[in-house]
């Protein structure tokens, strides 16, 4: 997607995401302190940095679960400081979340994990139908639409957490660590499923603590230490099939800047 | 708001809670329902003595003695304006002849005594029947003391201890109930929330997801309401049916006491699913809000 477009400032009309000298207080503790920062329509990025650094607080930022106690954040147009609750449930739903620990329902089937978010939003039901055919069809779970969550592993579980983030046709898909109760193999098919979401034009962006996936990343990262972001780059885009894989331990990547 | 395509999953997780958790949902409505028995049997008594009082003071005997020696064309003419007067309904005259007739038929073997009498002492009289609504011991008083300004009035007399009495008994016990029923009130409110935010912390995950995926407030909320109103509305029908078995039993033993016009009934259980809303509501904010500032 295209890379040279990134750092032209929030005033690119193709900014989805900006960040203003953001600043999050837990009453006390400052978690986040002036971080600025925009992403641009259809980009991939992945945030990293080390536990508590605040990962979860930027993307909790995004959705608007969380509002910054000094600056702005803005996404789609929606701004951080002049937001109504009322408006809120419409922002989530122009965005996918995925989680580490998947959050699936577990009385419930995959078709009906995914439909839920269909059903919530008020989508009639052949376009619902549809709707969750194709999700399902694309993470590969068709055929397993009848199972209960317990009753897959754990990378089918975060792939029908993505269909279900998927479903309602997001604009932009966060995922907070969603490779971290996999083993690489899994991770990586993760991230090569992430990879085509954002292929089909999904802005993704997701944090993650593993390094075998920062050094193999060849998009844009950004990396968060103690609550300040410390680090903001773009790596040259690979091609999809010479991209180094998680599985393949050997490879040491060089990291290039733009 | 919500859509129709919605309306089959809301009945669904309506009924969820009742499904999921039999034994909290039959005890909830049993406490509920008790304590909504408690309240109507006050309301239902405080109605019977209501009506007794009213009946009673419908009984309340106002006598106007008038003066001696009015001429008959004069004590006739108070007729009018005994009758304007707001409260009275009707004026009945009784002359000293009649008064003595009376007199003698009331004494009966006894009534000897009166031929020793050279004159007929017994003054003539109004007899004054109250209009409902102007029966209560403080409207009897203020007719009273407006009539014995009058120059034609030499005195007006009324049985007024038992009625006044009554009055006072029923006022204590309208106060009392109206105590009773706040404290019950509050209760049926406070067990119903307490329900609803057990279904609620048990539907966790669904809430979490639903704001996930961007669920409205509304749609959130719906399925709880709903189902502190079928609480409310079960409660409020069980206490009714209670009730009307004890008022079957109970009639036969006391005749004439009342019991709730259907309206009434229907109005009452309208109020207990009121109060089944009221104490969802209470649960879904409380918890909404707790979820949000964490
Ligand atoms: N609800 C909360 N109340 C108080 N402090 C919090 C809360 N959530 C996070 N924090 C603090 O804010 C800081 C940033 O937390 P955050 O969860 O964003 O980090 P993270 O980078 O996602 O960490 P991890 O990799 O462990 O998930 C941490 O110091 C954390 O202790
Ligand atoms: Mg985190």
């Amino acid at each position: 997607m295209a890379a040279e477009a990134i750092q032209k400032g929030p005033l690119d009309p193709r900014t989805i995401i900006s960040f203003y000298h953001v600043e999050l207080r837990y009453r006390d503790q400052a978690a986040l302190s002036d971080v600025t920062f925009s992403i641009t329509n259809g980009e991939f990025v992945c945030i990293t940095g080390p536990s508590g650094a605040g990962k979860s607080s930027v993307l909790r930022l995004i959705t608007m679960d969380l509002f910054p106690t000094k600056g702005q954040v803005v996404v789609r147009g929606m701004v951080s400081t002049k937001m109504k609750r009322s408006r809120i449930p419409h922002l989530r739903r122009e965005i996918g979340f995925v989680f580490q620990d998947f959050r699936l329902l577990e009385d419930r089937s995959v078709y009906d994990n995914v439909a839920f978010a269909q059903l919530v939003v008020g989508v009639p039901k052949a376009a619902r139908i549809k709707n969750v055919m194709r999700v399902l069809t694309q993470v590969g779970l068709w055929n397993k639409r009848d199972r209960l969550p317990q009753q897959l592993s754990g990378g089918e579980q975060q792939r029908v957490a993505i269909a279900r983030a998927m479903v309602n046709s997001p604009k932009i898909l966060l995922a907070d660590e969603p490779t971290g109760n996999l083993d690489p193999v899994t991770a990586q098919e993760i991230i090569d499923l992430l990879f085509r979401i954002n292929d089909g034009g999904t802005c993704v962006l997701f944090s993650t603590h593993d390094h075998e996936i920062v050094k193999t990343f060849g998009r844009r990262v950004m990396v968060v230490k103690d609550g300040g972001l410390v680090s903001d780059e773009q790596r040259r885009v690979l091609d999809r099939d010479q991209a180094p894989r998680l599985t393949d331990r050997m490879y040491q990547p060089e990291v290039q800047r733009d | 708001m919500i859509r129709p395509e919605q309306m089959g999953y809301l009945t669904r997780e309506s009924l969820a809670g009742f499904h999921r958790r039999k034994l909290t949902t039959g005890v909830t409505i049993l406490i509920m329902s008790s304590a909504l028995l408690v309240l109507a049997l006050f309301v239902l008594v405080a109605l019977n003595l209501g009506m007794m009082l009213e009946r009673a003071r419908a009984n309340v005997d106002v006598r106007v003695f008038l003066v001696e020696g009015l001429d008959a064309g004069r004590t006739a003419a108070l007729q009018h304006p005994f009758v304007a007067i707001p409260g009275i309904r009707e004026a009945r005259f009784i002359s000293k002849d009649q008064a003595l007739v009376e007199l003698r038929r009331e004494l009966g073997d006894d009534a000897d005594v009166l031929e020793v009498l050279e004159e007929n002492p017994l003054p003539a009289s109004y007899h004054l029947e109250l209009a409902a609504g102007h029966r209560s011991p403080e409207a009897v008083d203020a007719i009273a003391d407006e009539l014995r300004r009058w120059p034609e009035v030499e005195d007006v007399v009324f049985s007024r201890s038992w009625v006044a009495a009554l009055g006072t008994w029923a006022r204590l016990f309208r106060w009392g109930s109206l105590f009773v029923s706040v404290v019950v009130l509050v209760a049926a409110v406070f067990v119903i929330s307490n329900t609803v935010r057990l279904t609620m912390a048990s539907s966790r995950r669904v809430i979490e997801v639903q704001m996930l995926v961007g669920a409205t407030d509304t749609f959130i909320r719906t399925p709880y309401l709903i189902e502190g109103m079928i609480h409310g509305f079960l409660a409020g029908a069980l206490a009714m049916g209670v009730l009307m078995v004890g008022h079957r039993l109970l009639e036969v033993r006391l005749e004439g006491l009342a019991f709730f016009t259907p309206l009434q009934m229907g109005g009452f259980v309208v109020f207990c699913v009121t109060l089944g809303l009221l104490g969802s509501l209470a649960a879904i904010g409380q918890y909404l809000r707790l979820r949000r500032g964490a």
